[in-house]
């Protein structure tokens, strides 16, 4: 923990005993195309993308999770400092658990392993209909399928009509069509919601 | 007059006013023949021949319920009621079976897949069916109207269909009075710091070099903290921006690229 507080007290001084407000491209070095990894460049129209995995995890040793899609194919994805974790809100890569679906992106290295550079853990996007509110619950209508949105206190936020997010959940309405983020607990019908997008 | 005739008579009511309105949807509703095609009929007779069987189905539905409703009170005419909610429970068990996700199409057109409710409606009918077979409504009018009024009801409440109707309005105006989520504290979320982030002029100057989503955040003051772990020309780099926290400002936005070696230093 306090690794983490230093390192992020020296973030913080870099950033705020500048005043730069933009990175030009001469304050980093050259630009030139070949010096930048693009993973997108490689990928064949129609083919699957090798820099991606979606599955779930099923089995995890020290920083590599095993991973096995949808097409039981298995996949090895290496987590490192530099990994983004999503699980409901930014997070370390210890959150993430055997049974956990996952989307991840990064580079596909010789050996095959993924090496990502971020991962979104048990993450939907779901279009639904708000059938009830309760004190910390939503529970939304899927295609006829329900579903139970939890309201996480500090981490859940609304958008209404584009706006920019807020916490006030307040004009969220029954019977209101909903965009939902959220994250899936995983082999049930229920979510913790991120983030809401709503008509106001 | 036997208590159980007037009883009886009021099922008649109930199960030949739920079969006219089922009848009336699938002959007359301008949806119907959409609704038809969403329901499981389409699976058990084939999306050609849907329309005229769900049609055919109204049809036998409007003739039971009328023959119900009309006197004289014939034995038969229940159980050919109950026969058609047997059917009903067979066809509804087909389709939780084999298409779980079409409509049941029964009494309306609102995209309901067969659930609980769905099977004890239609339980319910059949039970009710079996009870109109002696007697009938129309000796003793007003003594139905109580148990017609409260059988409706179970059966309104039964119906997914026609939740639109009255539950949903009912939980409108329950959060009108007093919305269960309104207490929550305010703070800026997370996510109104990363628009703003997106709309800055620091953002796009770097985001091309952008490898990872939000790595790390915290508060420090007016500013809140957001790192990315980037890839530079020069090597790995972790790119740390300083949003304004309270206010909406992206030109204030500060970047800062810290390469992943002066990262080892600490």
């Amino acid at each position: 923990m306090s690794e983490i507080l230093g390192r992020r007290r020296f973030l913080s001084s870099t950033v705020l005993g500048t005043t730069a407000t933009v990175i030009t491209a001469t304050t980093i070095g050259s630009v030139a195309p070949e010096a930048v990894a693009d993973p997108k460049l490689d990928v064949e129209a129609g083919a699957p993308d090798p820099n991606f995995v979606e599955g779930r995890i099923t089995g995890i040793a020290g920083g590599l999770l095993i991973v096995t899609s949808s097409d039981r194919t298995i996949n090895q994805i290496h987590l490192t400092k530099a990994t983004s974790v999503w699980k409901l809100r930014p997070t370390t890569s210890d959150a993430a658990q055997v049974g956990d679906g996952l989307y991840a992106r990064g580079v596909r290295m010789p050996d095959g392993t993924l090496a990502a550079d971020a991962i979104w853990v048990n993450i939907v996007n779901l279009q639904v209909h708000i059938t009830s509110i309760g004190r910390s619950v939503m529970h939304m209508d899927h295609h006829g399928d329900r579903i139970v949105g939890h309201v996480v206190g500090g981490t859940t936020a609304a958008v209404y009509n584009n706006t920019p997010a807020v916490s006030d959940l307040s004009l969220l309405q029954v019977g209101k069509h909903a965009q939902v983020i959220g994250a899936w607990r995983p082999d049930t019908n229920e979510v913790d919601i991120a983030t809401v997008y709503a008509a106001a | 007059m036997m208590a159980m005739d007037w009883l009886a008579g009021a099922q008649q009511v109930v199960v030949g006013g739920v079969l006219i309105w089922a009848s009336g949807f699938k002959l007359v509703h301008r949806n119907a023949s959409a609704a038809a095609r969403r329901s499981v009929l389409a699976r058990l007779v084939g999306k050609d021949r849907v329309v005229g069987a769900y049609r055919a189905v109204g049809v036998v539905e409007a003739v039971v319920g009328l023959l119900l409703l009309a006197p004289p009170a014939l034995a038969v005419e229940a159980y050919a009621a109950a026969a058609l909610f047997a059917g009903m429970l067979g066809y509804l068990a087909y389709g939780k079976w084999k298409a779980p996700d079409s409509s049941c199409g029964c009494l309306g057109d609102k995209h309901t897949p067969v659930r609980g409710r769905g099977f004890a409606r239609a339980g319910l009918l059949l039970v009710l069916s079996l009870a109109a077979t002696t007697g009938s409504w129309l000796d003793r009018p007003f003594a139905t109207v109580g148990v017609v009024v409260v059988e409706a009801a179970v059966i309104v409440a039964l119906s997914p269909e026609l939740d639109h109707r009255w539950l949903l309005p009912l939980r409108r105006w329950r959060i009108r009075r007093s919305h269960p989520l309104a207490q929550h504290t305010v703070e800026v979320p997370l996510e109104s710091t990363v628009q703003q982030l997106w709309k800055s002029a620091a953002y796009r100057s770097v985001v091309e070099q952008l490898a990872s989503d939000l790595l790390d955040h915290w508060d420090e003051g007016k500013w809140r903290l957001l790192t990315y772990s980037a890839r530079t020309p020069d090597g790995p780099a972790t790119a740390v921006f300083a949003v304004p926290r309270l206010a909406y400002e992206p030109d204030e936005v500060r970047v800062a690229m810290v390469a992943e070696k002066a990262d080892m230093l600490v």
